[in-house]
């Protein structure tokens, strides 16, 4: 007889009452957890066995082969790499424009609050609205940033910044980072308002300048929230589709396409949606390595 | 029973013949024959909404299509016809997902022949033989309907429209400026032109190079204007072919005349280009007119269009048509109230006033709409009367990757091989990375078979 069997047994009606409350209690977070996250999955990890057209999600059963088929392009693997460049560089431009928002709004400066607000902006634009902007911007024809460079003299001809590589990809990166940076700057400069002074007043008394101060007292203090918003922030630039697929849908010869972008397009392009979820749980399961080695990372190195 | 037998039956019991209310009365009879089964729904409590798709949607396209849709409504009480705009590069995915989610539109017009053929191939439409014949064989143009002939001896859909969407279109101010006496005819004539007009902040053309549907289906057509094609009658690649070298080497040769940002340029982009007078050529269909009387008129009595020039003049023209369609899925509700609804669509009152929201855009596909004197009244129309005419019998003539020849037999994985963009991917991939064009041509047309297997 186990331990927990016993004392099941002598548990009193009263607790075993409130042991079922319990149970019932939970039950609908966890069924709307199973419906919305558990289902999905299981579904997903289901018709990655199939060969499945869309249209009349009719198809035959084909085990592995998806995955040796996926795994065997060298489309994955190149996007994989696209991927990976681009949560890359629009995380770290997040993180840099983020932080050095959040540490000037977080000074007495004028129309602080006012500021605080609009900050936010590009992250509550739709992003629709935010890509015809930006594709407006980057018009060879009427675009004002290629007007200004060559205004300055800088270029003789419009640069063409979303159909030619290195451009397109730094476009998008630039765009990204444009896009998402508040969501770091709220919450760093959450954290940065509970610092206590005495660490800087502590700091100066040491001969800490302006970047001692930063690196030794500042940075510090936003480890915890910055490895919180890196997690959550790769996670969604990881699976960013919308953004990219507008501003390049994928090229120059496919130079910015993504793993969501291969997804829809054998989803609702070639309508095979069985490959479409191999790559969907590939993407997971590269994406769940990445957090795994960064969560150890990171529990390794806090004290 | 399935719906369209209680579309006939319910016909039949208003106490009217198919026969009468198709042949008698046309259209309008058959909205008059469906009036009995609604009247009774006009009492009942739900009204019915029917959706109707279509990636033709500029504002002045909505507003006629408002009016037409309230006359319908007007006539039909307890109908409402609910308009959702699509896009040429989008309706591939929203229609997957409609089809695998069964939230279907009632109808969806515009779209290309070969996405009919391509979903009526999978068992997801009606056949629209009974819609034909409301709107009444004989009045179409021959041959009109030929693209939509199915495999099973039916029509997947309807032509509610012809465009001849690779028009080259001229500046004849800037050809007499620099001494291009006549309109090019063939690629080398083409480049000596765009090379002459090119300057100034002026461009010489504004070919697609971006990864999009565009650059697939236009670039389709240099390789038929080169002599070559796709796929044989029989439908095997035969992409791999010297006519397919050669319209890879004129294209790459056209790039320094486009615009930079050519290499993301999709139809929107091409079309402002020249509109705006950024270039000196134009490729695109009849929507250049009416967008250059409403948006640049200071061009407007310069500019006309020719069949795109060909690689040599003993290579015949090739015009992409991309036939734009009606097509009704199958399995929908409401099957009556929207086979009369489609017919409907074809209605003089509503249909002239739909085809001049976009004057020589839309070709009429009917005789008596192309001789309807509110047709040929409009001001544009009247202008642009031999480029008008120009484009109807290239239209006419036109072909797609869907039907790519006479000898062809429909392609129905060509939607499909529009979206995955391998064609726009091989122009990329050797114009703008500058690989090798005879193993980039290869490699695509061995995804080309793996797309036809699929």
């Amino acid at each position: 007889m186990t331990i927990a069997a016993s004392q099941h047994r002598t548990q009193n009606p009263l607790e075993r009452r409130y042991a079922l409350l319990g149970v019932l209690l939970i039950a609908p977070t966890v069924l709307i957890l199973c419906a919305v996250i558990v289902y999905p999955l299981i579904s997903a990890i289901y018709l990655s066995l199939f060969s499945i057209y869309t249209p009349t999600l009719k198809g035959s059963w084909v085990g592995l082969d998806n995955y040796v088929q996926v795994f065997g392009s060298s489309g994955f693997w190149s996007a994989l790499g696209t991927t990976v460049t681009w949560t890359v560089g629009t995380l770290f431009l997040q993180i840099v424009f983020g932080v050095a928002m959040a540490l000037l709004l977080n000074q007495n400066i004028l129309f602080r609050s006012l500021a605080r607000s609009l900050v936010l902006f590009p992250y509550f634009v739709s992003t629709v609205v935010a890509v015809l902007i930006w594709r407006w911007l980057f018009n060879d024809l009427y675009g004002i940033l290629s007007h200004l460079l060559i205004q300055f003299g800088v270029v003789d001809m419009p640069v063409d910044w979303l159909g030619k590589m290195p451009n397109a990809m730094a476009s998008v990166i630039f765009v990204g980072a444009w896009k998402f940076f508040p969501f770091v700057v709220i919450a760093v400069l959450a954290r940065l308002q509970t610092i206590p002074e005495q660490l800087y007043e502590a700091a100066t008394i040491d001969g800490a300048g302006v970047f001692g101060r930063f690196f030794d007292v500042t940075l510090p203090q936003l480890k915890d929230v910055l490895t919180i918003v890196i997690l959550l922030r790769t996670i969604w630039d990881f699976k960013e589709f919308d953004l990219i697929y507008l501003l390049t849908g994928g090229g120059p010869v496919n130079n910015t396409r993504t793993l969501p972008l291969i997804v829809y397009q054998q989803a609702f392009g070639l309508n095979q949606m069985g490959v479409a979820a191999t790559y969907a749980v590939a993407m997971m399961l590269v994406m769940l390595a990445f957090m795994l080695i960064y969560l150890y990372r990171a529990r390794r190195q806090s004290p | 029973m399935d719906s369209n037998s209680i579309w006939l039956r319910r016909t039949l019991m208003s106490g009217i013949s198919r026969r009468s209310v198709l042949q008698g009365l046309g259209t309008a009879g058959l909205a008059a024959g469906l009036s009995l089964p609604l009247a009774g729904r006009a009492a009942a409590a739900d009204p019915v909404t029917l959706r109707w798709w279509s990636p033709q949607a500029s504002p002045d396209q909505l507003k006629m299509y408002q009016t037409q849709i309230a006359t319908f409504e007007a006539a039909h009480p307890g109908v409402k016809i609910a308009f959702e705009p699509t896009s040429d590069e989008g309706y591939p995915a929203q229609l997957a997902a409609a089809f695998a989610s069964k939230q279907l539109p009632n109808i969806v017009t515009h779209l290309p022949s070969f996405a009919a053929q391509n979903y009526y191939g999978q068992g997801l439409l009606e056949p629209m033989d009974d819609v034909i014949k409301a709107i009444g064989e004989d009045k179409y143009f021959p041959g009109a309907n030929d693209v939509y002939k199915t495999a099973d001896g039916h029509y997947c859909g309807t032509a509610i429209g012809n465009t001849a969407a690779d028009m080259l279109w001229l500046r004849k101010d800037l050809m007499q400026k620099a001494g291009v006496d006549a309109a090019p005819t063939t690629w080398d004539e083409l480049r000596t032109a765009c090379q002459k007009m090119q300057g100034g902040g002026i461009y010489g053309a504004p070919l697609p190079y971006g990864l999009n549907s565009m650059t697939s289906l236009i670039f389709i057509g240099f390789i038929h204007r080169a002599g070559g094609q796709i796929f044989s009658p029989d439908l095997a690649v035969a992409i791999d072919s010297q006519p397919t070298y050669d319209a890879l080497e004129f294209y790459k040769s056209m790039r320094e005349f486009c615009p930079p940002g050519a290499t993301n340029y999709s139809w929107g982009e091409s079309l402002t280009a020249f509109v705006s007078g950024a270039t000196a050529t134009g490729i695109y269909a009849g929507r250049v007119l009416a967008n250059v009387t409403s948006q640049n008129p200071a061009i407007a009595d310069s500019v006309t269009c020719v069949t795109y020039p060909t690689i040599s003049k003993d290579v015949a023209s090739w015009t992409f048509n991309d036939f734009p369609s009606v097509f009704i899925p199958k399995d929908i509700a409401n099957m009556a109230e929207t086979k009369a609804f489609a017919a409907f669509l074809f209605e003089p009152k509503g249909y002239v006033p739909q085809l001049l929201a976009a004057p020589g855009h839309v070709l009429p596909v009917l005789k008596t709409i192309a001789e309807d004197p509110t047709y040929l009244a409009d001001p544009i129309i009247q202008k642009y009367k031999a480029e008008v005419n120009l484009m109807a019998g290239a239209a006419a003539a036109g072909k797609n990757l869907g039907y790519e020849t006479d000898k062809h037999k429909p392609n129905l994985k060509a939607n499909e091989i529009i979206a995955s963009n391998v064609i726009a991917e091989l122009v990329q991939r050797v114009v703008l990375n500058g690989e090798d064009a005879k193993a980039t041509v290869g490699d695509i047309a061995k995804k080309l078979e793996g797309l036809m297997k699929a």
